[in-house]
Formats: structure tokens, C-alpha cells, sequence
């Protein structure tokens, strides 16, 4: 080959907008200053699950007060806002609009406002026709379910080294049988359990099968029908999706990654032992010292990525359905909170913490 | 009138044997050093356990003995050329013998159980494959009939036996089933609890598959002997600091994974067409089905005719049969060629 | 390597491995990362462009800035909220941004992203038709093309590859205990999606006895341990660890991997998978805080081991200490030098604690 690639850039000095910081940059982290000042007391911008009636009231109601338009100016007027430091732009703000009913909020409005934009690709009408056809028909069409059974003889390899089957009620052979046997009550009943959620689509079972079945493939079929359908909300494990739909999908409409760096919060993840807790209070000077990018342009972990790749990805996963299914996971939670009587915001917090 | 038998195993000797009483004059060529095939290293076989090796010396005797039978053998057909209406074959060793018709007997191959990594065959000494279980099994073998582990030599007290190494397994392109190794492993089992009442025999099948006469008894008096049969099929093996093996499968039945630890574990392998079923069809100009076993004129009508005249099938070069059924065969691709040859004859 | 003992047959895993083997091209690498190697062990991300560079490798992430790589999307469509239409795409985009390179291997340091493009290519190969749809959306959305790529690698695939000029050229030290002169034992966790998935066209070394991690880890010097729950899933689970109601599995399965190691006495365990090396290292402390079982075996990546074994700085470059399990104990078996004092340093040596 003659061309030569680009290789990593750290320092970063082919973004746009970039200057070379030179001696001027800092070392000290710049803290969110007059961000910093009303992240405590704006309840939108907390990421606690245990909030007063009071904090979810103000939340609600400054966040039905802002127009569509003000609501994405604000977020990315706060996203983009950056400092000088260690030798690149740091973008302090990140850290605390992530995986808050603000940024959720954002999510919801842009993302109508996208779908309606764009309009329907060939992946979402073939959804929207799916959804109102027997679960059977699904089972004959979708791309996975098709190449995921040929025929089931129910030896149960798939289930001897399960992980999942060994720890729960849960049991891959049974569910490839439920699918084989074709019947539509017995498949509506399926979408509706948590069985299909126990799943861990670690693939072992697929190695095994003497007919060449693909079970967990099969399995993450179902999840999808299950959802298009909206029957994940019938489950405790289905209606997780909700939160699902606002971690991942959050993470990847905003930050283009499925899993953004600051998500292993100390308080969530008190199993991952006292280190993990030194670490994490100094997540970006660390970071930074091994030459990643907390919260900064470049292309080593915890980057912030480019604006035009972002566009570009957010327009795929709108061609790609991936914005249909949200909305149908948002519409299925604003129902069932609605029939609760909560607020979406508490179903959101209430679906990632039970089970 | 002359007859090409190739293959010297049980069906070979058997069709040889039935031709001679017609004064057909036949010619063994077998590939290996000694006729007799597979069936000769067998102590006892089932149903009935009479033993295979006498079987077998039987059959050799009466093939020695009788004036219309030649015995070639480290010999095989490397080409013929069919004449006006037979066939000129020439053997590996030089030799080009004429003859009005030819007989595959060809027989089968025992599956590679390292095929299958996940049983561990060839790396954990204490898997064996069913064929190694059957020689520790006779009194006359390396362990003189005892169950000696390889590992350390001491007597292996639980037992697992795994059906369906190399069957049923589209994965390794064997999609069919050898529907001898429920049986034979039965067998096994029942002789295993019979030299030894505290021994643990478990066997993991898919679905137990004796169908023939006194074969479904043998199954159920194994039962009553106290061999464990779990419905689901092994998807691991792995072996543990002293050298036992853990064996994990869903008991199907019940709907849940189950982990076992044993002594010994002994795969049931299932068989293979013969290792130069592409040669011999190149060969002879014959068909092989998808399987890779040869393919008859027409399975039901003329289950010993190929699409070549005067070259016949029998045995297990057609798929999987119990020795008894092979004998069945070689009677009646006698009978088929006697009337082919009389045909051939009144002709002239 | 000599037989180990009489309960497992080195030569005959050899010859099983044997059968799996893969074309690893030596250059022209596209590289793409992981999200969750990044957000935990970034030490390990850093050194694979290190790593690239020691070897003056032809490789790339992106050809211009606003064109960046981006993750797969493989967590959001094993987690689910993924339409596999989403990722097809994402991923088409990825090689499209190979192909404007100009090279045509991929290279990702994350066994699910890996897992995706493998199963990616293999949907194109068996669904008539499905390369055009995705042409066409690909086309209609951000403008791009796409080939299928002649190589998908996994990044421990070309570690692997130069195993033997990273030991011969770059190495100080080796998986030996330097006290002893044994050398250690080394546990390897081969990801799910790395062997299970298409073992036969992907895997090096196939599903039952993958060699992609323990021929490392042999290469330098290590012992290779083989235990019955080798194979046995770390138990992520995508929506069952990250979902904080659903880690119970995944405590579950790490701690059924442990008790079923531990009588080997591992020095290590080795992994090429973010989200195992995350989970069997950091639920070692839960599965303390619950049994009061100490098992705390260091969990590696093979970035990390290649970078401890090369003297690379254990906290400036290899971030041993974002280990919830100590990795200093292993430091000291191998006779790296490192400086405790140094551990919890900031940038430019700053005191942050």
C-alpha cells in the first residue's frame, strides 16, 4: 500500500475551531463554573433516582415550560461550551447533562422532530406494516427470526450450557419449541413474559445446535417484535427497555457510543469495590494521564465526537428504524405511566431500578 | 460364473459364502491385511451378546474353506473396464482378474470423534470413544475386561455414556442417524452394570432408537438393571483437578441444565460412509447420495442395483445396518445376482 | 511447552486448534474502538495504537476529522433497542470510511463489535438482496459506499500475529514467576462473541480450544491453565449487567467461572473482551462483599499484559490502576519495577488524593 493513513491525532489540532492551546493551557481541570453554580440546585440536571415529589414537580414543570426549540438550544449551547485543557478543548458540561430528565427530555423532542423531517424510510414502513401483522408473520419475515431456525429437535445443547438457564426460569429449547409450534396465543403470551428478557445473547447456544439454530438470534428477534408490538411492558424485564432506550440510546443520539464513560457512577455500581471509587472521582485526570480523551475532540475513549459524524450516524439510525422503535418504547412507557398515574420521569426511574 | 466381492467384512463373507452354495465361483478382495472386518474385535454383540468374534471365525473358516471362494487380501480395485458383458478388474497388487459381476461390500468408517472438540476426545484421557470402550470391555483385551481409566488406572466407578457422537449433526454435515449406537452403547451399559452392580452407568441421549426385534427389550432390561437414561444431548465436556470428567446437558425432560461428574466418559460414535467411497464411485461410476453413502438403482424395487449393470450394493455401503441386517443383505444381494447371472447366461 | 500433566493432552488440544486457523494480513489496519474498554480500562485501549506503532504498522481510524470512526451500535442491538437494519448501517458506514482509507481490514479492540461484523458479513452472504437495500439507505442517508471487507480482526488477533516479535523485540519480561523460575498459570477468557459465534470462518483456534489468548500468553512465557468452566460465559448479559436490577446473573456466572479456577491456582486471567475483563475483574469485589471469598485474581487484557511485560509504566501508561482486582501482586511475581507511591497521581504527577 502507499497511502499512509492518518494515525491518532491527541493533540487534536485537525478539528475545526481548534487552536494550539500551547503553554496557555492548563492543567487544573476546569470545573463547570456557572454551570456549576446551578447544578445542584436544578433538579433536571440530577441523575438520582430517590428525588422528592417536590424535585420531580419542578422538574416536570420547567421542562413542559420550554418550547421544542429552546429546549434543543439550551442543551446544545451547554454541550458545546469549552475550555482550555491539557493541551486540548475539555467540554465541561457533558458530565452533567448526561443521562438526565433534561437530556431525556431533549432526546423525546428532537427525535420527533427528526423522524418528521426525514419522513419514513423503506426500514420503517416494512416495521410499521410488521406491527400490524400476526406475531406468526414476524416469526416468517423478520431477517433474524428467518436465519435463526431451521427446525428444532429439542436435544437441548443450547440449554445444557446456558448461563442464563442455569441461574433463572429460563430455558432456550422451550422458547425455539414455543416458536416452532407456531401458535399465535402461545407467542403473544412469549412477548409478554420475562422469560425472553433473561436471555444474556452470549452466543453459546449457538455453537452447540446440531440443527444449526441460532437461539439467542431467534430471542433478539422476539425482543423486537415484543416491543414493536409493545408487549414488553406486560413484563417487569420487558418495560426495562424503557430505561434501556435512554442508556444506550442516549448515549448513542448524543455521544455517538453505546456506553458513555461517566455511566459507571459510583453510586450505582457499589459492587465494582473501593477503587473503582478513587478512580472514578478523578475519572478525567486519569484519564487524560494515560492519553484518553475525557470529554475532549479526539479519537482515543470518552471523546467527544465530531458534530458531522454524529449527523451522520443519527441519520442512519433513522433510516435504520432505530428512532421508529424508540418512539414506540416512549409511547408504550408514556401509556403505562399515564395508567399509573406518574409522571414519565418517575417511570423512567422506577423502571430502572425494579425487577 | 464369476463374482467380484470387494470388502472381506461379515457382509462380504456372508455374500461370498451364499454364492458359493450356488457354485458361483467369488473373490474376496479386502483392503486389509485379515477378512472379517469390524465385527471380529467384538466380544459380544447385541441382542442376544453371543460373541462376534466366533461369528466372525465362523464365517472366515467357511470362506477358507470352500474351493469356490479366493481370498485376496491387502488388496483393493484400483480400475475396471467393462467389456461386452463383464467386467475386467484391475487390483492394486498387479493382478487384472475377469469377472460377470461385482459386489460392494464395502462396509462403513467409525466416525472421528475429535470432529466433535467439544467432547474433549484426545485431550482429556478419560473420554474414549465406544469402539475403546468395547475393547476394555473384553475379557481378552489390553485391561483384560476391567474398566481401567487411562488417566491413573484405577477402576472407573461412574460411568457416562454420550449417544450421538458424529449423528444427527448437521453441523459436522452428518444430519443422519447410525441407528446402531443406541443399541450398541445399551449394550455396553448393560455389560459394564454386569461385571461390576456398583458401577453408575448414565447414558445422555436425544431419543433411544432400538427398533429392532429384542432390541427395545434389551433397552428396557437395562433399565431394570439400574442404568441411568437422561434425555438431552452433552454439550461439554471438561475435565476436573483429579481427572474426572464433568459432563454438562439439559435433562429435557425435567426443562433443566444438569451438571455430572464421572469417572469415564465413552462418546457412542456414529459411523461414516468408508473412508474411499469418493474413489470407489469414481471408480465404478456410481452415485453417492448427500449423506455420502452410495446410492441403489431404486431404494425400495431394486435395493441392490446400481446404475451401472452388474455392479451391486450390500451392507452398510447403503447406510447403517446391525450385523443381522447385514447378513439379511448378503443373502439377498445373493439372490439378486443369481438371477442377474442366469440372466446373463441364458442370454449367450 | 511439555505435556502438563496426564488429565490434559497439550498436543491433542494442538491438533483441535489446529483446524481453525485464519489469514491475519501483517498491515493496512482500519481500527476501531470500544466503549466499554474505553470508559474502564482506557490504559488498554491507548496501547493499541502504541502497540501499531512499535511495529510502524499502516493504520488509521478515520481519513478526516468530521469522518470519524463510531462505535458499532452492538450493545443497543444486544441490549435491544437496535433494529438490526440500525447496525447493518453503522456498520456499513465503518467500512465505508476503510474503504476511503483505501485498506480493507478491519481491526476492533471490543469482542461484541467484532461479533457484529462477522455477523454483518455473514447476513450479506446468506440474504439475497440485503447488500442493495443497505447500498441504497447508506446511499440515501449520508451519501457513502460500502464493500464488504476482505478481513475482519479482532485487535487481539494481530497481537497474536506479532506474539512472537513483541516477545523477541520489545519485552523485558515474561509470564514468569521470577522468584521460582515457574512459569506462572495463566487462566484464559476468550469473549463469547470472539469463538462461539462463527468459530469456523473467525475464530482462531475455534470455540473449544481457542488459542488466540492462551498462545499469547504460552508465547511469553506463561503456563496455559485449562479448568472445566473455561468456556463458561462471564455472564454481561448486555441488559443484565448494565440494567443494576439484572447484575445478579452476571455475579453468578463470574463467581461460578472462579470457584471452578481457583483449585488451579491462577496467576491471571487473560481476556480479549471488554465486557468480560470488566466484569469478571470488578465482581470479584461484589462476590467478597458477599461470600467473603477472596478470590482476587488479577484480570488482564493482553494489552496490558503485552504492555507490563514490555516495562511500559503500570499507572502512566498501562492503568493498572483502574483494576478493581490489585494487579501489583502480579507485578511482583513478574519483578516489574513500579512505584505504589505513584498509583493514585494526576496529570504531571499531581497529588489528587
Amino acid at each position: 500500500m502507499t497511502k499512509t493513513m492518518k494515525k491518532f491525532d491527541l493533540k487534536n489540532q485537525a478539528f475545526p475551531g481548534q487552536e494550539t492551546p500551547g503553554k496557555n493551557g492548563s492543567n487544573e481541570l476546569p470545573l463547570p463554573d456557572h454551570i456549576q453554580d446551578i447544578k445542584d440546585s436544578c433538579p433536571w440536571f440530577q441523575r438520582d433516582f430517590n428525588l422528592s415529589e417536590k424535585d420531580r414537580e419542578v422538574i416536570r414543570k420547567y421542562l413542559d415550560g420550554l418550547t421544542d426549540d429552546e429546549i434543543i438550544e439550551i442543551y446544545y449551547r451547554m454541550r458545546d461550551k469549552k475550555e482550555l485543557w491539557d493541551g486540548g478543548y475539555f467540554y465541561p458540561n457533558l458530565q452533567i447533562l448526561f443521562g438526565t430528565p433534561f437530556e431525556r427530555e431533549k432526546d423525546r423532542r428532537e427525535q420527533k422532530i427528526w423522524n418528521e423531517e426525514y419522513g419514513e424510510s423503506e426500514v420503517v414502513k416494512w416495521y410499521k406494516e410488521a406491527k400490524e401483522k400476526p406475531c406468526v408473520w414476524w416469526l416468517e419475515n423478520h431477517i433474524i427470526a428467518r436465519h435463526s431456525l431451521n427446525s428444532c429437535m429439542s436435544c437441548g445443547a443450547c440449554t445444557a450450557l446456558c448461563p442464563a438457564a442455569e441461574f433463572l426460569d429460563y430455558n432456550p429449547r422451550i422458547i425455539m419449541e414455543t416458536v416452532q409450534g407456531k401458535n399465535e396465543d402461545a407467542i403473544t403470551q412469549l412477548l409478554k413474559s420475562d422469560t425472553i428478557w433473561y436471555c444474556f445473547q452470549c452466543g453459546s447456544c449457538k455453537t452447540k445446535c446440531p440443527r444449526k439454530n441460532n437461539p439467542f438470534g431467534m430471542i433478539s428477534s422476539l425482543r423486537q417484535l415484543s416491543q414493536i408490538k409493545g408487549y414488553h411492558v406486560y413484563s417487569i424485564r420487558g418495560r426495562q427497555q424503557y430505561a434501556a432506550r435512554h442508556l444506550w440510546g442516549g448515549n448513542l443520539w448524543n455521544r455517538a457510543c453505546t456506553l458513555y464513560f461517566r455511566n459507571i457512577e459510583v453510586k450505582t455500581h457499589r459492587d465494582f469495590g473501593p477503587r473503582h471509587e478513587l478512580c472514578f472521582n478523578h475519572k478525567e485526570e486519569y484519564f487524560r494521564k494515560i492519553g484518553a480523551c475525557p470529554d475532549m475532540d479526539g479519537l482515543l475513549s470518552g471523546r467527544k465526537v465530531h458534530p458531522e459524524t454524529l449527523h451522520e450516524l443519527r441519520r442512519l439510525w433513522q433510516a435504520g428504524g432505530a428512532l421508529y422503535l424508540w418512539e414506540h418504547i416512549e409511547d408504550s412507557a408514556k401509556k403505562q405511566a399515564d395508567e399509573s398515574g406518574i409522571t414519565i420521569d418517575e417511570y423512567h426511574d422506577k423502571v430502572k431500578t425494579e425487577g | 460364473m464369476r463374482v467380484l466381492v470387494l470388502g472381506g467384512g461379515i457382509t462380504g463373507l456372508k455374500t461370498a459364502f451364499t454364492l458359493s452354495e450356488f457354485d458361483i465361483e467369488t473373490i474376496i478382495v479386502e483392503k486389509s491385511s485379515e477378512i472379517g472386518g469390524k465385527v471380529k474385535r467384538y466380544d459380544k454383540i447385541f441382542p442376544d451378546f453371543r460373541s462376534g468374534k466366533n461369528l466372525v471365525k465362523n464365517l472366515i473358516a467357511s470362506a477358507r474353506n470352500s474351493p469356490n471362494i479366493t481370498v485376496l487380501e491387502n488388496s483393493t480395485v484400483t480400475n475396471v473396464a467393462k467389456n461386452n458383458r463383464s467386467y475386467t478388474a484391475s487390483l492394486s497388487d498387479g493382478k487384472i482378474i475377469e469377472v460377470d459381476a461385482i459386489i460392494l461390500t464395502c462396509g462403513f468408517e467409525v466416525f472421528d470423534a475429535t470432529r466433535q472438540p467439544e467432547y474433549g476426545y484426545s485431550v482429556y484421557p478419560n473420554v474414549i470413544t465406544s469402539m475403546e470402550l468395547e475393547s476394555f470391555l473384553n475379557p481378552e483385551g489390553p485391561t483384560k475386561g476391567k474398566l481401567l481409566r487411562p488417566s491413573d488406572g484405577k477402576v472407573a466407578k461412574r460411568i457416562a455414556i454420550i449417544f450421538c457422537v458424529g449423528s444427527r449433526n448437521m453441523k459436522i454435515g452428518n444430519p443422519y442417524c447410525s441407528r446402531i449406537c443406541c443399541s450398541y452403547s445399551t449394550k455396553q451399559a448393560i455389560e459394564i452394570k454386569e461385571n461390576d452392580e456398583e458401577a453408575m452407568v448414565t447414558c445422555f441421549y436425544m431419543d433411544i432408537r432400538t427398533y429392532g426385534r429384542g432390541f427395545e427389550e434389551m433397552y428396557q432390561y437395562a433399565q431394570e438393571i439400574g442404568v441411568k437414561y437422561i434425555r438431552g444431548r452433552v454439550s461439554e465436556c471438561s475435565v476436573l483437578p483429579d481427572g474426572n470428567i464433568q459432563v454438562r446437558a439439559e435433562n429435557t425432560l425435567l426443562g433443566k441444565p444438569v451438571q455430572g461428574v464421572f469417572d469415564l466418559v465413552s462418546l457412542s460414535v456414529g459411523m461414516m460412509p468408508c473412508v474411499d467411497a469418493e474413489e470407489l464411485a469414481g471408480i465404478f461410476g456410481i452415485e453417492r447420495g448427500k449423506d455420502g453413502f452410495f446410492l441403489s438403482k431404486d431404494d425400495d424395487l431394486f435395493p441392490h442395483d446400481t446404475s451401472k449393470e452388474g455392479v451391486f450394493l450390500a451392507g452398510s455401503i447403503t447406510g447403517l445396518k446391525p450385523i443381522r441386517d447385514c447378513f439379511l443383505d448378503a443373502m439377498s444381494v445373493s439372490g439378486r445376482v443369481v438371477s442377474y447371472l442366469t440372466d446373463l447366461y441364458k442370454n449367450r | 511447552m511439555k505435556e502438563n500433566n496426564s488429565l490434559f493432552s497439550e498436543t491433542g488440544r494442538e491438533s483441535l486448534w489446529k483446524r481453525y486457523i485464519k489469514d491475519i494480513p501483517d498491515d493496512g489496519y482500519f481500527l476501531t474502538l470500544s466503549c466499554i474498554l474505553g470508559a474502564l480500562y482506557p490504559g488498554s485501549e491507548a496501547m493499541i495504537p502504541k502497540v501499531y506503532d512499535l511495529f510502524g504498522l499502516n493504520w488509521g481510524t478515520n481519513p478526516r476529522p468530521e469522518s470519524g470512526w463510531s462505535c458499532c451500535s452492538g450493545i443497543a442491538y444486544h441490549g435491544d433497542i437496535m433494529p438490526i437494519e440500525g447496525t447493518l448501517l453503522t456498520v456499513a458506514r465503518l467500512w465505508s470510511i476503510a474503504q476511503e482509507i483505501g485498506v480493507d481490514t478491519i481491526t476492533m479492540s471490543c469482542v461484541t463489535s467484532f461479533g457484529i461484523h462477522c455477523e454483518c458479513r455473514d447476513l450479506y452472504e446468506n440474504e439475497p438482496g440485503l447488500k442493495e437495500k443497505i447500498d441504497r439507505l447508506l446511499k440515501q442517508s449520508c451519501g457513502r459506499e460500502f464493500e464488504i471487507p476482505k478481513y475482519i480482526l479482532h485487535t487481539s488477533d494481530v497481537f497474536y500475529h506479532y506474539r512472537n516479535q513483541l516477545r523477541d523485540n520489545f519485552m523485558k519480561f515474561q509470564l514468569i514467576d521470577k522468584k521460582t523460575g515457574t512459569p506462572l498459570n495463566v487462566v484464559d477468557h476468550v469473549g463469547c462473541h470472539y469463538s462461539k459465534l462463527f468459530p469456523e470462518e473467525h475464530s482462531l483456534g475455534g470455540s473449544e480450544y481457542c488459542e488466540v489468548l492462551s498462545g499469547m500468553a504460552t508465547a511469553w512465557g506463561g503456563k496455559e491453565i485449562d479448568y472445566p468452566e473455561r468456556r463458561h460465559c462471564c455472564g454481561m448479559g448486555f441488559r443484565q449487567c448494565m440494567i443494576s436490577p439484572n447484575r445478579a446473573g452476571t455475579m453468578a456466572s463470574v463467581h461460578k467461572k472462579m470457584k471452578s479456577m481457583s483449585p488451579f491456582q491462577p496467576d491471571l486471567i487473560i481476556t480479549n473482551c471488554p465486557g468480560c475483563q470488566v466484569f469478571l475483574d470488578k465482581e470479584q469485589w461484589a462476590i467478597y462483599e458477599i461470600t467473603g471469598k477472596k478470590y482476587f485474581i488479577p484480570v488482564l487484557t493482553y494489552q496490558e499484559v503485552a504492555g507490563i511485560l514490555m516495562g511500559w509504566d503500570p499507572y502512566g501508561v498501562v492503568g493498572i490502576q483502574f483494576h478493581t482486582v490489585p494487579v501489583e501482586p502480579l507485578l511482583d511475581k513478574i519483578g516489574t519495577p513500579y512505584n505504589p507511591s505513584e498509583a493514585w497521581l494526576g496529570i504531571n504527577k499531581r497529588q489528587v488524593y
